[in-house]
């Protein structure tokens, strides 16, 4: 096995767990600032959401804008949010940072749930409510969650010839992924402190099923074809979408990303390589832009003579297509054509339709025929 | 069996004319007692109680003392009610009882012109009638004019001859200087609703606020309507009618009983306003007509023709020293008195005229808190009392009970536009409404002195009144708001000082005490100075995050 693995310096970890939680404490001593001053305390967080967000052409990135909303304590409509934004904060740094521990969004729901002091009011009624407040600080902090030691929900399996090690506080596991049997390994929600040991893989396929999966697996296609095999379930999750930018941007590994012929499956391809726009502020650690699309697209459809087992799109489909139309980062020739040819045809495909053909086509033909011509789109 | 028919015998003109009668007034009257007022049991006696009320208070005035007026209401064994008017007035001259209480339309008050209670001369001696009517019992009348003698007697009316009729005539010697009515009456009922005389007399103590009533109801309960005041409201003066106010009939009434010498001089002297000019004038717009004449020798043509040049002429507006406001002074101690409100306004009107000629004026307030509105029916809410909004009209400082619908008053209220005072509904607010009319002449829509007629300029004068004093309530009410609004603010604030003062001190370290001290220090600062600014940038960040959580919804992006 080839070894491309780059280290990651244990104590530069620590720090980043340290550096996080000397930010927190520097925010909060900036608030005490303003309370001395009797000024009105305020926290500094970028606007989210598409009117504040640009696409980077050069660094192919989707990124936030420079809109600065200030949330102020003594502001009527932002007192609660900002008293919720830092009961994460004191969370974060004293249960999680200091205490070395992680925590999901719905521990920290609970454990900052209950009724003000001398009041009938709860500082978080629901988890939405505390979910927005973490967005909020870590885009303050400009930083993303699994720093705060947060961590969201796994999903996502692969496999491969790679061998990593993982850790759980202070203990480390080696993991083969090579050898994890029919299930592959699950993807952890927070991949910060897996660190690369021997990779023999030259490239990463991702799917966004399961199954397609299953079948990669099962035919040993990323044996015979030395790459890894990942399946993100539909949307990929953050861990998920991490781990594929560490792959890409450390090992330097080429990302094929594989999907449904229609509009929902792109756009879960144009997610995990541009990043969203609700989620512009981590576009920079969550996306990929490297990833190519392989397929499959409304042209795979004519071309590998799949018309037979095509389904009619919906209302719901059209209209996603005609709203990608207009995204930027769509813009470009060969997606303009494809998007076209759906609008026009209306008729979507799942992966499976090469079944239709036989079990094996995809990995046999379908799968090596494309990457051996590099015929991607952009 | 055939039916037996009956047929009305068909009468000759001479049998007719055996049966053509004349009716008396008294008889009249006997037989339409709602024209009068008298509608419904509760509402008659509360008239009674008026009638002799104002008697009393005019009787005062006239003699320039503060009047002092007790009101007894008994019930009796029979089911009927007894009641007695007693005041501090002039008194009533012996040979004048018989006109006062036993002949209707009759009285000092009718041909003049003055700013007055009453009216027309029906009031007192048609409670007499009323009295007579229901129980068959005579009034009994008790005065003295201060000479040291005191009258008593027994009143009732003739009613066929429209004349009194006295029994048990006494006079006795002794100090007493005014009158007293006992009354009794059937067919009457008496409660503390609005209808009733315990609000009457309410009222009318506001609008009098030199008067002290004594009320004793028939539980026994006394309740005193104190003064406000030891200030007598001026009396008015006599005026003389103002040319515009002139009708062809008037003018020929007025002929005949006239002393001038020459139509020119009638003219002169007895009208307001009228200069040897004006009437060089108006002699050149009538041709034919000799102003050197005797007035009595004036034809009905002629007074037409005057009349019609008196419209075309240019005319001083009348004086206006007839009319006498209560005054703003004197409604603030009143209404303050009485109603201890948290806010009052009160607005006086300059003098106006209607009907081209008679002079008026408007007075209005608006009370709010305290204990303003409606006291008669008062809800909880959370055990706090609400008063219920009420309006309270008045002509010539007379309390009017019934027949709002018709009134100028009410008219008034109804075209306002209170939303734009943030009174929108205020008759679910503690709030009252005060409106006087007062003038020489009140345009009532019936003889039963109920409503003001619905005059438009009369309205108009009432409704900017009105809209004066709501301008100041609605600042009041403004800033009441603002302050509540200030105060759930600072309620809002201090609810998350404690726990962010918590989250910093775990953060840096620092004491959690002394930080929320300090945040509560800038707390009571910040929410007294307006946030305007705030709501702007507000606005947009909601609209930016709500937004963007949108798009995390429809992408799927939320966490689990």
């Amino acid at each position: 096995m080839a070894e491309k693995a780059k280290k990651y310096d244990k104590q530069a970890l620590k720090e980043s767990r340290e550096e996080i939680a000397k930010k927190i404490y520097d925010l909060s001593m900036q608030l005490l600032g303003q309370i001395d001053k009797e000024d009105n305390p305020s926290i500094a967080i970028p606007v989210r959401g598409s009117r504040n967000v640009e696409f980077d052409k050069e660094s192919k990135k989707i990124v936030l804008g420079e809109k600065i909303a200030h949330r102020y304590l003594f502001n009527v409509g932002h007192a609660r949010k900002f008293m919720q934004t830092m009961l994460v904060a004191s969370y974060v740094k004293k249960d999680l940072l200091d205490q070395n521990l992680t925590a999901t969004l719905r521990d920290l729901y609970y454990a900052k749930k209950r009724t003000i002091a001398g009041t009938k009011e709860e500082t978080i009624d629901e988890q939405k409510e505390s979910d927005l407040a973490i967005v909020d600080f870590e885009v303050a902090l400009d930083t993303f969650r699994e720093k705060l030691h947060l961590r969201a929900e796994p999903k996502g399996r692969i496999a491969g010839d790679m061998i990593v090690t993982d850790r759980v506080r202070e203990k480390v596991d080696t993991i083969d992924l090579s050898h994890m049997g029919s299930g592959g390994w699950a993807v952890p929600s927070i991949v910060e402190q897996i660190e690369f040991k021997d990779v023999g893989a030259e490239y990463v396929l991702v799917a966004e099923k399961n199954a397609l999966f299953d079948r990669l697996n099962e035919d040993e296609y990323w044996k015979k074809n030395k790459c890894m095999i990942m399946s993100t379930a539909g949307q990929a999750a953050r861990g998920a979408r991490r781990f594929l930018q560490r792959l890409n941007d450390e090992l330097k590994l080429p990302v094929y990303i594989l999907t449904d012929a229609d509009p929902y499956g792109w756009y879960i391809y144009s997610t995990m390589k541009y990043g969203s726009m609700a989620l512009a502020h981590e576009s920079d650690r969550l996306g990929c832009p490297n990833a190519h699309f392989i397929g499959m697209s409304i042209s795979d459809i004519e071309h590998y003579d799949l018309r037979s087992v095509t389904i009619k799109a919906k209302d719901v489909d059209i209209k996603r297509a005609e709203e990608m139309k207009e995204y930027e980062w769509f813009k470009q020739k060969e997606w303009q054509v494809e998007i076209n040819k759906f609008l026009e045809k209306k008729i979507k495909a799942e992966i499976q339709a090469l079944s239709s053909k036989s079990l094996q086509y995809v990995s046999k033909v379908y799968l090596p025929e494309k990457i051996k011509s590099q015929d991607f789109l952009p | 069996m055939a039916k037996k028919s009956v047929v009305e015998p068909v009468l000759s003109a001479e049998q007719l004319s055996k049966e053509f009668k004349e009716y008396s007034i008294a008889e009249f009257f006997k037989r339409n007692r709602q024209m009068l007022g008298y509608t419904g049991k509760l509402r008659s006696l509360t008239t009674v109680v008026h009638e002799f009320v104002c008697n009393s208070l005019d009787a005062c005035e006239d003699n320039g003392v503060l009047p002092e007026l007790l009101v007894e209401i008994k019930e009796l064994a029979n089911g009927h009610f007894w009641i007695a008017v007693e005041d501090n007035g002039t008194g009533i001259p012996k040979k004048n009882v018989g006109q006062a209480f036993g002949k209707l339309l009759a009285g000092t008050k009718f041909m003049s012109r003055k700013q007055k209670r009453g009216q027309q001369g029906l009031g007192g001696s048609y409670c007499v009638l009323f009295s007579q009517i229901t129980t068959g019992k005579e009034t009994h009348v008790k005065t003295g004019i201060g000479d040291h003698k005191i009258y008593d007697c027994d009143i009732s009316i003739d009613v066929n001859k429209n004349e009194p009729v006295m029994h048990n005539e006494a006079e006795t010697s002794g100090k007493f200087k005014g009158t007293r009515v006992e009354i009794e009456l059937a067919e009457v009922e008496y409660n503390r609703s609005t209808y009733g005389a315990f609000e009457y007399l309410r009222r009318t103590a506001l609008a009098n606020p030199h008067t002290q009533i004594t009320l004793i109801e028939p539980n026994q309960e006394i309740t005193v309507f104190p003064r406000a005041t030891t200030k007598i409201p001026a009396r008015p003066k006599e005026s003389l009618p103002h040319p515009l106010g002139l009708t062809t009939s008037d003018l020929m009434d007025m002929v005949g009983k006239s002393d001038a010498r020459k139509i020119s001089s009638m003219l002169q002297n007895e009208f307001s306003r009228v200069s040897a000019d004006k009437v060089k004038e108006l002699s050149i717009m009538c041709p034919g007509v000799d102003f050197e004449r005797a007035p009595k020798y004036l034809q009905w043509a002629e007074a037409e023709k005057i009349v019609l040049a008196v419209h075309k002429v240019k005319w001083i507006a009348p004086e206006t020293d007839s009319i006498i406001p209560i005054g703003k002074d004197q409604l603030e101690k009143s209404l303050k008195n009485l109603l201890q409100p948290e806010d009052l306004r009160i607005v006086e009107r300059p003098p106006k005229v209607f009907r081209g000629g008679i002079p008026f004026s408007v007075e209005a307030a608006i009370a709010y808190g305290g204990k303003a509105g409606a006291s008669g029916s008062q809800s909880t809410e959370n055990g706090v009392i609400m008063g219920k909004g009420e309006g309270l009209r008045f002509a010539n400082r007379v309390p009017l009970l019934f027949d709002a619908g018709a009134d100028a008053i009410t008219e008034a209220i109804k075209t306002i536009d209170w939303a734009r005072y943030d009174l929108k509904n205020w008759e679910e607010m503690p709030v009252t409404m005060f409106v006087n009319f007062t003038s020489v002449f009140v345009p009532y829509t019936g003889a039963g002195k109920l409503a003001i007629a619905q005059e438009e300029e009369i309205v108009a004068e009432i409704r900017y009144a009105l809209m004066e004093c709501a301008r100041g309530v609605a600042t009041f009410i403004h800033n009441l708001k603002r302050a509540e609004e200030q105060e759930q603010r600072r309620t809002l604030f201090f609810r998350y000082i404690g726990e962010i003062s918590q989250a910093l001190s775990e953060i840096t370290g620092k004491e959690q005490l002394v930080l929320e001290t300090k945040l509560r220090k800038i707390a009571e600062k910040r929410t007294a100075i307006a946030e305007a600014s705030d709501e702007k940038e507000l606005e947009e960040l909601e609209k930016l995050e709500k937004a963007a959580q949108k798009e995390m919804k429809d992408s799927g992006e939320e966490d689990e």
